[in-house]
């Protein structure tokens, strides 16, 4: 990866990662917008997402994935260089029920950055005002050693790589 | 199916997976449950979208984290002393391994019912119970559920 990145740039590759993540791939999770160390997504409603037919609510678990996913994206692009960061823990807060029908949008960015761990912080809602969840992730840094040779490149390629 | 029927169904074993594949999330992850012995195993497939990572490969740590919100639910439900609907509040998890893309199981503990809140802590183990890939704990409000019909 040489020289300053766009936010243009960001977003392709933030999208990239999450692609690369069958289970949200397979729900349709976008990457909205990147403002390094922010990134912003979105999941689609779909029936599948539900854990409570009879109230119509969205389930908890689909929450806690989005957060993960999301806030693991934010890692990626508040670092120096991209590396690979497990989630260490993640502990998420409940404001109000997330509800069938609508689209759940999320946000997330790095807090703090040590030599070992990334801290991060996120949030969804479907109506701006009303935030229907918080948290916050902490992500393990196994170091430059063990990131796989050539992730950043692979995240920056240009045009017409092939992602399948 | 109404909620008194729900419950009356959640507190017979044998109508339990019935339960956890009327919640569609739950039935995507692929989640069943077992009696093993006297406690209540749940166990999450190992399909192939609930990888997060195709290059170790691993589950994805969300799917692991809603996998034992679900236990914790479904435990909590059917070990409560009331019938009441569990509303969660707050959830942590700690990732203690990576999880492999193989069968997941969990155990769930009721540590504390009162008249209002509930806390309930999860481990989820692959392999070898005796080293968990994964530990949880939530709270639950307890609210009354609403008059049938």
């Amino acid at each position: 990866m040489a020289g300053p990145t766009s936010d243009v740039d960001w977003q392709r590759a933030i999208a990239r990662f999450v692609t690369a993540v069958p289970h949200t791939r397979d729900l349709g999770l976008t990457v909205e917008a990147v403002e390094p160390p922010e990134v912003r997504v979105r999941l689609p409603w779909q029936p599948v997402l539900l854990g409570d037919p009879v109230r119509g609510l969205i389930h908890g678990g689909v929450l806690s994935m989005t957060l993960d996913t999301l806030c693991g994206a934010s890692v990626l692009c508040g670092l120096p260089r991209p590396e690979v960061c497990p989630t260490l823990d993640l502990r998420i807060d409940h404001l109000r029920p997330a509800v069938a029908g609508e689209d759940l949008f999320g946000a997330a960015r790095v807090v703090h950055i040590t030599d070992s761990v990334v801290f991060t912080e996120g949030r969804l809602w479907q109506d701006a005002a009303r935030p229907v969840a918080r948290c916050t992730a902490n992500f393990v840094r196994l170091g430059e050693r063990n990131t796989p040779a050539g992730l950043a490149e692979a995240l920056f390629a240009g045009e017409g790589t092939d992602e399948s | 199916m109404n909620r008194d029927d729900w419950f009356r169904r959640l507190r017979q074993d044998d109508d339990l997976q019935a339960l956890v594949d009327d919640i569609p999330y739950a039935r995507h992850l692929g989640i069943t449950v077992e009696a093993v012995d006297d406690t209540l195993q749940f166990v999450l497939a190992p399909h192939p979208h609930n990888i997060g990572n195709p290059l170790v490969p691993a589950l994805h740590g969300g799917v692991v984290a809603a996998f034992l919100e679900t236990a914790g639910t479904l435990a909590l439900m059917r070990e409560a002393r009331s019938t009441r609907l569990p509303k969660i509040i707050d959830f942590s998890i700690d990732y203690l391994r990576s999880a492999a893309p193989v069968a997941t199981r969990a155990e769930c503990l009721l540590v504390r019912e009162g008249r209002r809140l509930a806390n309930v802590r999860a481990l989820a183990w692959q392999d070898d119970p005796a080293k968990p890939v994964a530990t949880a704990r939530m709270h639950f409000l307890l609210s009354d559920p609403p008059p049938a019909g």
